[in-house]
């Protein structure tokens, strides 16, 4: 059963339309993956289709259009990354495929599936500041998203371990986030994210809060721990040289209309290193024709 | 000068010696007036103090009555007030239409002077124990709302937007994302609203009340014994001291030990 988040955010489902998926594809929210995903290219994950979202400010009354007529589609299991300079309605996209935010016009679906019980996919969701809850240790944040997606208790330590391994934070499970640095803050963020298995990661500029080495470090964690849970992720960013290095696709966004203005697809195989030469060389292309665009209009 | 560092002990010594040299500077001002009618020693307070805890009142009530209903009057009025002034406080700020509304109404209530509220009570409910209460919780309710509602205001959006996205229950914010936030105000509140409950307390017993520490102290202001009034209130301030401190300060620590909190 699909779930299509419909205008102003309401749900509206549309299996009378749909042929129901399979039994094998359905997951118990929480329950790891047996084997390789089923259909890992064959189907989409995200699907947003004519998306249009205005914003109307209530003191002029004056209205301006945050997205308009945006179109992607990600298959599952792909890593894609959208590219745009800030205030071109990024995070407001990210948002709306969260169900943060409503839109005007358009549909964002979201696949695969839907479990029994009715409740939508795993979505993570890595806000460009950690957003932990400062009063709560590392392991009760992590508790708060397992509880809130209806984890089985009995699984809590086993993913709070294993994911704040992953992130290389091992043993601060009862630390306070504010005894944390900022990127390990991050970090925590990170496998909060990851602990809920999620079957779609949307990241928001997750590293551009660190420093240039910190960052680097956790640009190569992420491909690592990726390689293990495989979810579908939606990456935003600004930096061209990060989306290069880390995604399969990457959509350029330009501001004022904010819409997509190139889909670019990379092919360079993986493990990749961020000084490879091909992956400069395309960056450096894709740089010129970024800046082509987004310059020209202002 | 780099700042000194103190040290809790140091703060205490600091505490007790201040106490200290009040208590010596009311006995050398009570030795220079050589009138204990007007101006008693602090040992002869305490000793009032130790006779009075013994002695029954012009009721024939025990004294520890009297301290036990001003308790419970304060325990009530204050408990109330909290109640529904973090309701209204909240209401306001989750709901439009309340904000509005109440906003205008809110400062009537703040500005109009305490001890007329409780004049205007009296005369109402008269010399009852509901009057008290009345004028109690009318005065401090507005107070808590104004707290809890610019509580809700500063209230931050990231997280909840945060506890949104990854499908977080209700009860789940409410209690992990929405009361962390507020609990500073809360307490803020809690604060201002216990020292105002028992001030207000002291003035409704001592103008309409019949028993409690309020009502002792008048009963003695009445018949002009300076040293019955003085241990009275004396009593009365010391109470309210050891509440404060014992009991809220010591709950405010534990509520926000994760501010301070390092790894084990």
């Amino acid at each position: 059963m699909t779930r299509i988040w419909s205008r102003k955010g309401q749900v509206r489902r549309q299996s009378a339309y749909l042929p129901p998926t399979p039994q094998t594809n359905r997951r118990l929210p929480g329950f790891p993956r047996q084997g390789p995903k089923p259909g890992r290219t064959a189907s989409s994950a995200i699907t947003v289709d004519g998306l249009i979202k205005r914003y109307s400010e209530p003191a002029s009354q004056a209205e301006f259009i945050v997205l308009s007529d945006i179109s992607l589609t990600i298959g599952e299991g792909e890593f894609a990354s959208i590219v745009g300079p800030s205030g071109c309605g990024k995070s407001t996209l990210l948002n709306i495929i969260a169900g943060i935010e409503s839109y005007e016009g358009g549909v964002v679906a979201i696949h695969p599936n839907a479990v029994v019980g009715g409740a939508g996919p795993n979505i993570g969701y890595v806000f460009q500041t950690p957003r932990l809850l400062d009063w709560l240790t590392v392991e009760k944040n992590i508790h708060f998203v397992l509880e809130a997606q209806n984890v089985p208790r009995s699984r809590w330590p086993e993913l709070v371990a294993t994911n704040l391994a992953m992130v290389g934070l091992a043993g601060q499970e009862r630390n306070y986030p504010r005894n944390l640095s900022g990127g390990m803050q991050q970090r925590v963020a990170i496998a909060r994210a990851l602990a809920i298995e999620p079957d779609i990661l949307l990241m928001d500029e997750p590293f551009s809060h660190l420093d240039a080495i910190t960052a680097r470090k956790l640009r190569f964690d992420l491909v690592d721990v990726l390689q293990r849970a495989g979810p579908t992720i939606l990456f935003v960013t600004h930096d061209l040289a990060e989306a290069v290095f880390l995604s399969d696709k990457i959509y350029m966004m330009s501001t004022k209309p904010a819409r997509i203005f190139k889909r670019v697809r990379i092919d360079i195989p993986r493990p990749r290193q961020p000084e490879d030469e091909h992956i400069v060389e395309l960056e450096k292309t894709l740089m010129r024709e970024f800046f082509s665009v987004v310059e020209a209009k202002d | 000068m780099p700042p000194r560092q103190f040290l809790p002990r140091h703060v205490v010594a600091l505490r007790v010696s201040s106490i200290l040299v009040l208590l010596l500077l009311w006995w050398m001002a009570s030795e220079a007036m050589r009138d204990t009618q007007i101006l008693p020693g602090p040992v002869a307070i305490g000793r009032t103090i130790i006779a009075d805890l013994r002695t029954p009142g012009p009721y024939g009530e025990s004294p520890y009555f009297d301290i036990g209903i001003t308790l419970a009057r304060i325990f009530i009025a204050f408990t109330t007030s909290m109640l529904l002034g973090t309701a209204i406080g909240l209401a306001m700020g989750l709901n439009w239409l309340c904000e509005r509304s109440l906003l205008a109404i809110i400062p009537l209530t703040l500005t109009t002077p305490t001890i007329l509220m409780v004049f205007l009570v009296i005369m109402w409910f008269g010399y009852s124990e509901i009057g008290g209460l009345v004028a109690v919780i009318a005065v401090v309710t507005p107070y808590v709302a104004v707290n809890i509602f610019e509580g809700t205001k500063a209230m931050d959006k990231s997280l909840i937007d945060m506890a949104t996205a990854f499908k977080a229950k209700r009860y789940q914010s409410l209690r992990k994302v929405y009361l962390p936030q507020l609990t500073p105000y809360l307490f803020s509140a809690f604060r201002y609203a216990f020292g105002l409950t028992w001030k207000i307390v002291a003035l409704a017993e001592t103008f309409g009340l019949k028993y409690g520490i309020g009502y002792m102290f008048f009963f003695w202001f009445q018949q002009f014994n300076i040293a019955q009034t003085l241990a009275w209130i004396i009593m009365f301030v010391a109470l309210m001291l050891i509440l404060e401190h014992a009991v809220f300060a010591r709950l405010e620590d534990r509520v926000f030990a994760w501010r301070t909190a390092h790894a084990r």
